[in-house]
């Protein structure tokens, strides 16, 4: 067989490494779970799954509110600072939901900035039973949504830049009126799109982890967690997340099956017009500045202002961190692992496109579920599994445990990494990789370049401007992820995300405050350095 | 190839182990994880040249490596409250030892066993605003009468799943047994004034606000916000509510620790119990109580002046071995989940 190759075999590898997490919370779902608890479980299960749909649903509401309405307004409207908009309304994918939840627990609680503030300009008063408590639920929705929405936003906005202009002028050729060709003719079009946005923000909701368990809210995600820790009941554990991933998995079969039809608005197809974007005066300028300060305002400036507000406050708290120990173990866990990520994408796009076998482009769709599966079951499926393998393979081969290099070590952290981020690093890979006309692989070989040469001499130094996009995506995960790193990490380390978590979880959040601040300015500058690649308004 | 030799470092990196082994060290698994607790470690090493390798985080997940990583790394697990480290002890993860002549004397017999001991204490008391309720109100309350109809709509207390009411709850299991808890829980529930939400300082901060008459809140927190460390509000909040000791005509106050268990198969055991010994010197003793507001574990130290403000000579419950909290932990969850407690 000649497709037998080592191509085939490390794209097989990969695979079977994602897969593994996969299988064994599939495996167990068989299991018997004890039944010490089952009453308990039989009143809880209810609650588990009422409160995940409910944040699903808040979740989706204000992202699609927030999104589309953003994505609008700067698509196809000129007005005051609406290029600052264009890029700084993705800001706020550098505050992770838990972080914003800090600052929203800290702005709204009694006693807290609000009440301080209002105490400032009003005098004593108690102001408390006035200020409204955003937390629980309502505070869970909150900060998913203004963490995420940029999902929704860039998606739909790319969508509706590449809407032919042809449609608009349909619209006003039929006599529409504004609203009405936004609801008859933008949004329809514009649909695959907002669906694939909706479905990341859908998955991300649904595996978060960090936000509702601030909140203490017991979601699918957090019971999964809690049964394995407090029920000790893995089993338990892993038929949860049985439901929740076949929940995750029909979101993400849409999501792929939406962005295939996204890809439908193509300029290439014909009589594309590039349309000239509305000027606004008046009220109406105002209005759309307003509508996109406000989103702007909230997903990044308040929670930005509220941990820097306490920065300044409590400065010792600042003097206190390790900040030069953080960031060095942030850049080896982000190099690493980006480093290794884009190597095997690298390999895997590359066994594909040479072998060109079907089982082969199998396979790697295979490998890219591991980005449904949320880190903290992914956590749990890794421990058990690397302590499974020990106590029965490496015990029975009667060779000296391995546990200790992969529970608890870098190694361990980056695999973990890899089976979550893989999907990220081969997609971002592939999308670029696709437009590499095949005719100047053969062109490469008529002129005695082997294989490997024509990999690294052409390949690489082509997709340049992809594997660095693909790189600063991945950092802004890793930098951002909290239960993989919380449950892995090893001895006397730490990063910016988990030392922001233990303080919040000792009710110190004016000490979370500076390596949140920190975690913020440097998703901040990422997004920033990778912000043309998002927005690009003109295909390559 | 600049860049291979990068690339060669970087992954030699991510296979340097994450202990060294050796003879001079100690791995904590700690789930307190103050930044005075780090200053501790330092001092300790100071003085004995053991070094101390901390990894931090939630109890239960702590707990859950040290169960898969099935013994040989962690030394010590340190954490809040003796309803966990009676549980752990439960599920067979620690072994006996932390029975020197020093421990012995140190603390008191009700607040250790042969694997785990108390390092600092606290009570877990009740607040209130003395505006809205009256010294007759007050008199002889216990934690019993907290289900009192008279509280109806007045009373705020976390959720059920905190470990602290989780213990609380199991010390009255083991004194007036299950049918009697579950009803008292029902009770209690039927007085809360909101749907249990946020910490221990949240609640005492919605009696301050006045959002509610009384609350269930362990004592250091009060201390907390008193030092001004939550900032001017929050020390003014405090201002405006009151500790009560409750069950003092009886068994006394619900009294809980933070504890250091000695992990089963601990490879450094020695240096773990000499941590241990350590951290009820009278050095360490003062150095706790002075940052995390707790009560000492050792005679002869003082807590700090604002916990000392709080009142010292009340009755605390010394009859309720804390082991109980542990055993009588699932009875508790139960009790409360039961009860429709949030």
């Amino acid at each position: 067989m000649k497709t037998f190759n080592v191509w085939y075999i490390t794209s097989f590898i990969i695979s079977l490494i994602v897969i593994i997490p996969v299988l064994t919370v599939f495996s167990s779902y068989f299991d018997n779970t004890s039944d010490y608890f089952k009453l308990l479980k039989n009143t809880f299960l209810f609650e588990y799954i009422s409160n995940s749909i409910i944040l699903l649903i808040g979740v989706l509401f204000l992202t699609l509110i927030i999104g589309v309405s953003s994505a609008y307004i700067v698509s196809f409207y000129s007005f005051p600072f609406s290029n600052f908009f264009k890029w700084s309304l993705i800001l706020g994918f550098a505050v992770p939901p838990y972080i914003y939840a800090y600052s929203l627990t800290a702005f709204f609680e009694n006693y807290g900035t609000a009440y301080t503030i209002l105490k400032f300009f009003l005098g004593e008063g108690n102001y408390n039973t006035h200020i409204p408590k955003f937390d629980g639920m309502l505070g869970a929705i909150l900060s998913i949504s203004f963490s995420i929405y940029a999902y929704v936003y860039i998606l739909t906005r790319a969508s509706f830049y590449f809407q032919s202009n042809n449609l608009l002028e349909l619209g006003k050729n039929l006599g529409f009126s504004k609203i009405k060709t936004l609801f008859k003719i933008i949004l329809p079009s514009a649909r695959p799109a907002i669906v694939a946005g909706l479905s990341l923000v859908a998955m991300e909701t649904l595996s978060d982890f960090g936000a509702v368990d601030f909140f203490s809210i017991n979601t699918l995600t957090t019971a999964i967690y809690n049964s394995w820790l407090s029920f000790d009941d893995l089993a338990f554990s892993n038929q949860l997340s049985f439901y929740l991933l076949i929940f995750i998995f029909t979101l993400f079969i849409i999501e792929n099956f939406s962005r295939r039809n996204a890809k439908y608005h193509s300029p290439m197809q014909g009589g594309f017009k590039l349309k000239e974007k509305i000027k606004l005066r008046g009220l109406s300028s105002f209005s759309a500045f307003f509508i996109c300060f406000i989103i702007f305002f909230f997903s990044f400036v308040f929670p930005v202002c509220q941990m820097l507000y306490w920065t300044i406050l409590y400065p010792k708290n600042f003097f206190d961190l390790d900040i030069q120990n953080l960031f060095i173990n942030t850049i080896i866990l982000v190099s690493i692992s980006s480093l290794v990520l884009i190597i095997f994408s690298f390999i895997s796009n590359y066994g594909n496109r040479i072998s060109k076998s079907k089982f082969l482009s199998i396979l790697t769709t295979i490998s890219i579920s591991g980005y449904a599966l949320p880190g903290v079951i992914l956590a749990v499926a890794y421990i058990t599994f690397i302590a499974w393998f020990d106590n029965t393979i490496i015990n029975y081969l009667e060779i000296k445990s391995i546990k200790k290099l992969f529970i608890g070590s870098i190694l361990g952290l980056i695999l973990a990494y890899f089976v979550r981020f893989y999907s990220l690093s081969c997609n971002g890979i592939k999308s670029s990789y696709e437009k590499l006309n095949r005719s100047i692989d053969e062109s490469a070989y008529l002129a005695g370049y082997s294989k490997l040469r024509t990999f690294i001499h052409i390949h690489v130094p082509y997709l340049k401007s992809s594997i660095f996009f693909v790189f600063i995506l991945i950092s802004l995960e890793i930098i951002r992820e909290l239960p993989i790193t919380l449950i892995l990490r090893p001895f006397n380390f730490e990063t910016f995300a988990t030392t922001a978590y233990i303080y919040a979880s000792q009710d110190l959040l004016e000490a979370a405050a500076v390596p949140s601040l920190f975690l913020v300015i440097i998703a901040s500058l990422f997004i920033l350095f990778i912000s043309r690649y998002i927005l690009k308004e003109k295909y390559e | 190839m600049r860049l291979l030799s990068l690339i060669a470092i970087l992954f030699s990196l991510s296979f340097v182990p994450a202990i060294a082994d050796g003879h001079g060290i100690v791995n904590v698994y700690s789930a307190r994880h103050y930044d005075s607790d780090i200053q501790l470690y330092e001092k300790f090493t100071a003085k004995t040249g053991v070094k101390v390798y901390v990894v931090s985080g939630k109890s239960g997940a702590l707990e859950k490596r040290i169960i898969e990583e099935g013994g040989g790394t962690a030394d010590l697990y340190i954490t809040a409250d003796a309803g966990r480290c009676g549980a752990f002890k439960a599920k067979g993860m620690l072994q006996a030892g932390l029975s020197s002549d020093v421990i012995k004397s140190a603390v008191p017999k009700n607040f250790r066993t042969s694997s785990w001991v108390g390092i600092a204490k606290r009570a877990r008391i009740v607040y209130f605003a003395p505006e809205r309720v009256t010294g007759a109100e007050l008199a002889g309350l216990t934690y019993e009468s907290l289900a009192d109809p008279k509280w109806k709509g007045r009373l705020v207390i976390r959720k059920s799943n905190n470990i602290y009411n989780q213990s609380l709850v199991a010390s009255l299991i083991k004194n007036n047994g299950k049918k009697a808890t579950e009803a008292w829980a029902e009770g209690v529930v039927s007085n809360m004034a909101r749907t249990p939400k946020g910490n221990d300082r949240a609640q005492i901060m919605a009696v301050a606000a006045g959002e509610a008459d009384i609350a269930v809140a362990n004592t250091y927190y009060l201390a907390l916000m008193l030092s001004g460390k939550k900032g001017a509000e929050q020390q003014e909040a405090a201002k405006k509510v009151k500790p009560f000791f409750p069950n003092q005509d009886g068994r006394g106050t619900h009294m809980n620790i933070s504890c250091a268990g000695l992990v089963k198969g601990a490879p450094n055991k020695s240096n773990a119990i000499a941590l241990v010994e350590f951290l009820l010197s009278k050095e360490a003793q003062e150095h706790i109580v002075n940052n995390t507001f707790e009560y000492p574990m050792i005679a002869g130290v003082s807590p700090h002046e604002l916990v000392v403000n709080m009142g010292l000579d009340f009755k605390q419950d010394l009859k309720t071995k804390v082991v109980n909290y542990g055993k009588n932990q699932a009875a508790a969850v139960a009790a409360m989940t039961g009860a429709g407690w949030k």
